[in-house]
């Protein structure tokens, strides 16, 4: 057997699960998103774009997933930095800390959330009885809960993300900067931080993604009241049954975040790169 | 004493076996509707009937809009004998033939039917057997007045102590409708129905969309009033909670429970028998009792904790609406965008 002949036999399981499980349902979806009564349409997507209240769920679910993202990598920054640096058993113990979230499934992290953040909840019941909050004051279903919720969930990809590049970095290229005079604060801003980039990229995308396509979390946090778009899409799939517009919402969802993230990773690849 | 008590069980087994002998080793297949609902359903009707003719129930667990997809797709060869819905289904099913016409005669208690629960059984629409009606629920401990209508949901006193159920759940669509109809909407109209809501909420009412969060509202949030279905009164007060259940007097949203004979199946009479022991005073009764569905046989006789808690009696019963479920069929995704839109943020 032909060394080529080896290689697409390695590769065939995988490219057999790519194409059933990601291209068929894909290339389903574009069908259905622009399928009407009378031959394929753009009505689905007119739709969409032309009715403000779509276009305000797309932009709240944009807005959030970047909050969300600028939180994780202001959090996780520090965090991977830290643990780079620490001795090995305690960085073991905060790489479990970190981990141990992604061990418990999300709608129980979620309920727990619920626990705290709900009118009776801890949180609420604290800053009302120190007067700061009224009878019904809630942090659930609030943009707030959507974002609190979201930032547990999502920091250990970003804080992962970064600890491998971070624990890449050369330690004597720190204490050339202490040596040539800078503060501990600037030997991070002008060599760490510079050279843990492509870890940031990378965690930022995974984020992102991650949040702009969730749909448990929100729903559960934020209510039927605040839409996002993953949630739209589930309540056109099962409640209006209007698969079409599912689909096309699913479309725009799709290349959103992909008009975002290409640009993005190009940029700063190319900076990590130069 | 004794005597007696062995006289009634020799003659109590000779009629068993009388009946037994009249249908022992048939089956007939039906549909439930799981959960607490299919239980009562068992113990209300289906075990009696076993007991009573010896013929055995097949029960299958099935939602209405997934039997009625079943005996649709079934058309040609039904498996159904009795098929029970609760979302208006039959009225398309006896349209599309797939429903048999119910002569009142066969049945021996359909004369104790209130009108309205036999109003179509030439056209192939079997009884209404049991009613949720939609009504108020409320706290009967905190709530600073007893709500007696639909409108007082917009009497500020109530502010930010009202639940609202979103309509994708059925009886959250029931109340909503109602709200419309009070506020002068029908059903080609829902627009004071959103403006009411819109109120509600700028009054910072609670949209839940599911019955357990009406409960942990309850429970937890202090939640006064909730237009829902007198069951859950029920359902909340077996949870330790003091909650009560009004009609509201303009009138009472209900959702019909009926028992409907599938077409083209041989052993019709079998089946009629149970729709009869179905829309019995006796089997209502016990729906009520156990569910706190309303009864739609005049001659139930409910005690007064029971009564209480559901549509009983002529007078409440005649305030119930029954809004045209095809009409709701045809326009649900329309309406859900619209409340989605109203209640967004």
């Amino acid at each position: 057997m032909s060394d080529r002949a080896e290689n697409t036999l390695l590769v065939l399981p995988g490219l057999l699960l790519l194409a059933l499980a990601f291209f068929v349902p894909i290339t389903q979806m574009l069908v259905l998103s622009v399928s009407g009564e009378n031959g394929p349409t753009l009505d689905h997507f007119t739709r969409f774009l032309g009715d403000p209240y779509y276009l305000n769920v797309l932009w709240r679910t944009v807005r959030l997933s970047l909050i969300i993202t600028v939180i994780c990598a202001a959090v996780g920054f520090p965090l991977a930095y830290i643990m780079a640096r620490v001795g090995p058993r305690l960085r073991l113990w905060l790489i479990v800390l970190v981990i141990l979230p992604l061990m418990t499934s999300v709608v129980v992290r979620t309920f727990g959330w619920m626990v705290l953040l709900s009118r009776s909840g801890l949180v609420p019941q604290v800053l009302r009885d120190l007067g700061l909050a009224e009878r019904n004051f809630s942090i659930m279903q609030t943009e707030l809960a959507i974002v609190i919720g979201m930032v547990q969930v999502l920091l250990p990809f970003m804080t992962l993300s970064i600890l491998g590049v971070v624990t890449r970095i050369d330690r004597r290229l720190e204490e050339a900067a202490r040596t040539m005079g800078c503060t501990f604060m600037q030997t991070l801003r002008t060599v760490v931080f510079p050279l843990a980039v492509p870890g940031i990229v990378a965690g930022s995308l995974l984020v992102f993604t991650l949040s702009a396509s969730s749909f448990v979390t929100p729903n559960l946090l934020g209510g039927s009241r605040i839409q996002v778009l993953a949630a739209s899409i589930y309540r056109s799939v099962t409640q209006t049954l209007d698969w079409p517009f599912a689909a096309a919402q699913a479309v725009i969802l799709f290349a959103g975040i992909l008009l975002i993230l290409v640009p993005y990773a190009r940029l700063a690849g190319g900076r990590s790169n130069g | 004493m004794k005597k007696v008590i062995s006289t009634i069980a020799v003659s109590g087994l000779a009629t068993l076996m009388a009946s037994t002998a009249f249908a022992a080793g048939e089956t007939i297949t039906i549909n439930s509707f799981g959960g607490a609902y299919e239980k009562a359903h068992r113990a209300c009707v289906i075990t009696p009937f076993e007991e009573a003719t010896g013929a055995k129930v097949q029960v299958v667990t099935a939602y209405s809009a997934d039997a009625f997809a079943q005996l649709r797709a079934q058309a040609e060869a039904p498996q159904f004998d009795v098929i029970h819905f609760s979302g208006g289904q039959e009225i398309v099913g006896a349209k599309e033939g797939l429903l048999s016409p119910i002569d009142p005669a066969s049945l021996s208690n359909a004369a104790d039917l209130y009108d309205f629960a036999k109003a179509n059984l030439a056209a192939g629409e079997g009884p209404a057997y049991s009613i949720a009606a939609i009504g108020l629920v409320y706290n009967s401990v905190t709530v600073p007045k007893e709500p007696a209508s639909w409108s007082d949901l917009l009497d500020k006193a109530y502010a930010d102590h009202i639940v609202l159920t979103d309509i994708s759940n059925g009886y959250g669509m029931l109340g909503f409708l109602m709200l419309n109809k009070v506020k002068g909407g029908s059903l080609d109209n829902i627009q004071p129905g959103l403006d009411a809501v819109t109120e509600l909420l700028d009054n910072g009412a609670i949209v839940v969309s599911t019955s357990p969060e009406i409960q942990q509202e309850f429970a937890q949030n202090d939640a006064w009033v909730a237009p829902y279905a007198s069951d859950y009164a029920y359902t909340l007060r077996k949870a330790g909670l003091p909650a009560a259940f009004v009609q509201g007097k303009e009138g009472t949203p209900a959702s019909f429970i009926t028992a409907n004979l599938v077409a083209g199946r041989d052993n019709q009479e079998l089946a009629l028998k149970f729709i009869d022991m179905s829309i019995s005073a006796k089997a209502q009764a016990c729906f009520a009792e156990q569910l706190r569905y309303s009864p739609t046989n005049a001659k139930v006789v409910l005690d007064g904790e029971v009564a209480a808690d559901v549509a009983y009696g002529e007078e409440a019963v005649a305030g119930l609406i029954r809004f045209d479920p095809t009409v709701i069929e045809a326009k649900r995704s329309e309406w859900v965008d619209a409340w989605n839109r109203t209640i967004a943020r």
